[in-house]
């Protein structure tokens, strides 16, 4: 239970500090491997917390996730490597307190509620697996399916999202057009 | 003895005011969404906490963590798409700029 | 049968003619009576030898127009047709120097056309419309120069005059009708009883009317304004006579009474009518008293109940007369006027016109063995085999010896020249053709006394019962005296008292104008008095009712103002209403408008377009909601 406590507490705050530090550095590669690290962090906090499945998981998505947006940043960023110095945000007041008063509102939730008698044990990971895969496909199916139909949509969307328009007015009446238009149009 | 779970809890609380102010204060569309990310960490931190301490024989509570794990890929993966989409069509995704449908 | 039309319609068609062609006017007309005459000699000569004749016209419905043929009314119509010749060849020359010949000939012949037909009917309508053709020529005659005032005068006196006559002969003419049934006069004097009486009187009333009878004689003196033919042809020897004729030719209607009423009218008239002419002044206007005294004697005749004897001296008179007057308008031209006093001694100057004149004169007064003579015996004699012989024989008689004086005198006057010298004298103008007129008449006035037995063969009329030399012996002892006061002694002297009264014609209290003139003038005045009160009155009525009237207008427009001023009220309240209204709820609306669109602007304001403000919103509002639920959810 301490050792427990001690790996949650850890992980905790080294996810906090990793979080933290995506938006406080400049540096594009930074913030997207701080928030590597972050979730990193938290998948670790599941596995501390003897949700072995879902730590796993949790780790691998997330590092795949975190490098491809590395290298989305890479593409979009204006200054990716945050050598510019400018100050990229705004309404700073604001956002400050509402995340100052969010995590106040849950952090006394969490204090001030009577959450019950706390069970101490937990199954093991093969059990957990086996039971987790029985809900999956038992109970939860339909969440199981509907959720497989996002993604599928998503891809779909995404991909549909991310084609490239197509140029509009393609002429086909005038004559003065040479044959450079036409191979212009032909080589798109 | 503190309880693990309040310190999970608090863990995914303070994630969850981090995130919110990331999403709230960064410019570029990519932070914005990591700033999600931060958001939806904290509050799968909550779940797996509430799982493990609480209920550890109901599995739907790990169910609802793999679909929150589903939404955020599928929601980075959308994004990411209208990223491009935007990239394209006015050459960056600083959202101080994407004034377009204001009315 | 076409004889009977003949002597009509000769001088009608002459009439006619002569007012189409205007020229040749007295060719004409000579010719139209030279026809009619001769028509009516041819119609004389089949009566006398026994032809009757009638012919029918149509008429009203049950009462055509008649024309017969007996002895009587072919004698008449002989005497009218003859008259009117010689007065018509007089008056070519008489009428040389005058204008409007056409007029004058046509009237003339007109006016035998009617007498003609006068004396030719058979029934009271023709005799009716005769009648009024008779008088309305006369008036158209006498005032032939109507420019002249005097003329004009005259001729609406005698129209007015007879006229009023004539109102007995229709009241007469439609009681004769009733009673009898049948408009032709020989059907209707067999009427007897009180509507013979009635009758009887009416047609003594036309007939004073139409012969100048007392007390309506003064028309026929007045109207010697007209020229000298008219005078001599109408008013001595035809239409005066027709009176006489009428009352001749109902002899058989008249009852006693009437008889009585007639002999006394005549009686009357004869002694006046001899002491106005006694008393005159002038030639003409003598003659026509004298006219009027003649046929006095006539009603005196007829009165006494010897209808023929009134139709010998009729004859004779006609002639007689007709001559004076011719003469007289010989005069006339010679000397320029009629007053006496300017014709002494044209006699002299004109010795065959004053034989014939004298002649003429004498014929009347009664000498013998002039027409006259035998005439006037025979009305002497009538007079005094009468019934009522007391008034009507020393009427005749002084009416005889009236004449003989006027008559004197008037020769005495025009031989004897004035004391002063010779008055001056004239050439004139168509002498022969007056002198020939002149002549053809005194002839006649001379002889026709030996015609008189074989009409009294042929009218088959009684004579005058006895008496015969007693009436002789006493009308030229009359006649003798007559003449010697007239030569002799002067009218002022001769009349004495009497000359002033007289030589004013007789006038009873200012005559006819006060008595029947006055009173007339009075009730039109009266009348115009009540016609312009009832104006007034109809003004004033008016002038209320307008009064009235503009009250009410002022009332009204006093309404009018009112009603307009509140309906401008009306407008003006409803104009502020409306901009009130539109002003208050148009500003409630804009302003509700208005506030919503402020609102929306601020609204619009969130909407910055910026995905940050979005998530700011966003996350704000997820705050609250879940505020709210989780307090909900923790209340319950």
């Amino acid at each position: 239970m301490v050792v427990q406590a001690f790996f949650v507490g850890v992980f905790g705050l080294a996810a906090i500090g990793f979080g933290v530090a995506v938006f406080r550095t400049a540096s594009m590669v930074r913030s997207a491997l701080a928030l590597l690290f972050s979730q990193a962090a938290v998948g670790c906090m599941f596995l501390a917390m003897q949700a072995e499945f879902l730590g796993v998981l949790q780790i691998m998505m997330m590092a795949t996730e975190m490098s491809i947006m590395a290298i989305f940043m890479v593409m979009f960023m204006m200054d990716p490597g945050g050598l510019g110095g400018m100050d990229m945000s705004h309404q700073k007041r604001f956002s400050i307190g509402a995340g100052a008063i969010a995590a106040a509102t849950a952090i006394s939730v969490a204090l001030f509620s009577d959450w019950g008698p706390i069970v101490a044990e937990a199954p093991d990971a093969a059990m957990q697996t086996r039971e987790l895969g029985f809900e999956m496909l038992g109970r939860s199916m339909l969440v199981f399916e509907t959720a497989a139909i996002t993604i599928l949509t998503a891809m779909i969307a995404a991909t549909a999202v991310a084609i490239p328009v197509r140029q509009p007015g393609v002429d086909t009446g005038k004559l003065d057009k040479g044959n450079g238009d036409k191979e212009q149009e032909a080589s798109k | 003895m503190t309880p693990v779970l309040i310190l999970a809890l608090l863990t995914g609380a303070i994630l969850f005011g981090v995130g919110i102010y990331g999403a709230l204060s960064q410019t570029n569309l990519v932070m914005i969404m990591m700033g999600v990310e931060l958001i939806l960490a904290g509050a799968l931190v909550n779940l797996v906490a509430f799982w493990r301490f609480l209920h550890p024989e109901v599995y739907a509570g790990q169910m609802f963590v793999l679909v929150v794990m589903t939404v955020m890929a599928v929601e980075m993966a959308v994004g990411f798409g209208v990223a491009i989409a935007r990239f394209r069509a006015k050459g960056s995704v600083e959202m101080e700029e994407a004034g377009d449908l204001k009315g | 049968m076409s004889d009977l039309v003949f002597p009509i319609v000769f001088p009608l068609l002459a009439a006619a003619a002569i007012l189409l062609l205007r020229r040749g006017a007295a060719i004409l007309a000579l010719a139209g009576v030279a026809l009619s005459l001769a028509a009516s000699l041819k119609l004389l000569r089949a009566i006398a030898s026994g032809d009757s004749a009638t012919l029918l016209l149509p008429g009203l419905p049950e009462l055509p127009l008649r024309l017969t043929a007996e002895p009587l009314a072919a004698l008449f119509s002989v005497v009218v047709a003859a008259v009117a010749t010689c007065v018509l060849i007089y008056s070519v020359g008489y009428m040389k120097r005058e204008s409007g010949l056409p007029r004058f000939f046509a009237l003339m012949s007109l006016f035998v056309a009617a007498m003609q037909a006068l004396v030719l009917a058979g029934d009271w309508i023709l005799v009716l419309v005769a009648w009024e053709l008779i008088g309305l020529c006369s008036y158209l005659l006498i005032g032939f120069w109507f420019q002249r005032p005097e003329a004009a005068n005259a001729a609406s006196r005698a129209f007015l005059y007879t006229r009023s006559a004539d109102l007995g002969l229709y009241i007469a003419i439609f009681i004769l009708i009733g009673a009898a049934g049948t408009s032709q006069i020989a059907a209707t004097l067999n009427v007897d009883g009180g509507t013979a009486v009635a009758a009887g009187l009416l047609l003594l009333l036309a007939a004073m009317g139409k012969s100048a009878q007392v007390p309506l004689q003064d028309w026929l003196m007045r109207a010697m304004a007209g020229p000298t033919p008219v005078s001599a042809l109408l008013h001595s020897a035809t239409l005066v006579a027709a009176g006489a004729i009428l009352l001749i030719r109902v002899a058989p209607l008249l009852a006693p009474n009437v008889l009585h009423a007639i002999g006394l009218v005549g009686g009357i008239t004869t002694v006046a009518a001899g002491l106005i002419a006694l008393a005159e002044r002038d030639l003409k206007r003598l003659l026509a008293a004298s006219t009027a005294s003649q046929y006095g004697l006539m009603l005196i005749a007829v009165g006494a109940g010897v209808p023929l004897a009134a139709l010998l001296h009729l004859l004779a008179h006609a002639a007689i007369k007709s001559g004076l007057f011719l003469a007289a308008g010989e005069f006339q031209h010679a000397r320029g006027g009629t007053a006496l006093e300017r014709l002494r001694g044209v006699g002299r100057v004109r010795p065959w016109t004053f034989l014939g004149f004298a002649l003429a004169a004498l014929a009347l007064v009664g000498a013998p063995p002039l027409s006259g003579f035998f005439s006037k015996d025979a009305v002497i004699a009538a007079a005094l085999s009468a019934p009522n012989v007391a008034w009507l024989a020393p009427l005749a008689l002084v009416g005889t010896l009236l004449t003989g004086a006027y008559l004197a005198r008037t020769l005495r006057l025009l031989w004897r020249e004035r004391e002063e010298g010779e008055s001056e004298s004239r050439p004139v103008a168509g002498a022969c053709w007056m002198g020939l007129g002149v002549w053809v008449l005194v002839i006649p006035a001379v002889f026709l006394g030996l015609t008189f037995g074989p009409i009294e063969a042929l009218l088959g009329l009684p004579g005058p019962e006895a008496h015969g030399t007693t009436a002789m012996l006493f009308g030229l002892l009359a006649a003798a005296a007559g003449l010697a006061l007239g030569w002799l002694v002067p009218a002022p002297r001769l009349l004495g008292p009497f000359h002033p009264w007289a030589q004013s014609g007789l006038v009873i209290a200012g005559g006819l104008t006060f008595w029947i003139g006055r009173p007339a003038m009075a009730l039109a005045y009266g009348c115009q008095r009540l016609e312009r009160g009832l104006y007034a009155t109809v003004l004033s009525v008016g002038r209320g009712g307008l009064f009235i009237a503009r009250g009410c207008g002022r009332v009204e427009r006093g309404l009018y103002a009112v009603v307009l001023g509140t309906g401008r009220a009306s407008l003006a309240v409803a104009h502020l209403v409306r901009v009130g209204d539109e002003r208050r709820i148009d500003g409630l609306i804009f302003s509700l408008v208005a506030g919503v669109r402020g609102w929306g602007d601020r609204a619009r304001s969130l909407q910055s377009g910026w995905i940050h403000h979005s998530l700011a919103i966003s996350a704000v509002v997820t705050a609250v909601t879940l505020i709210i639920l989780l307090s909900a959810s923790l209340s319950f």
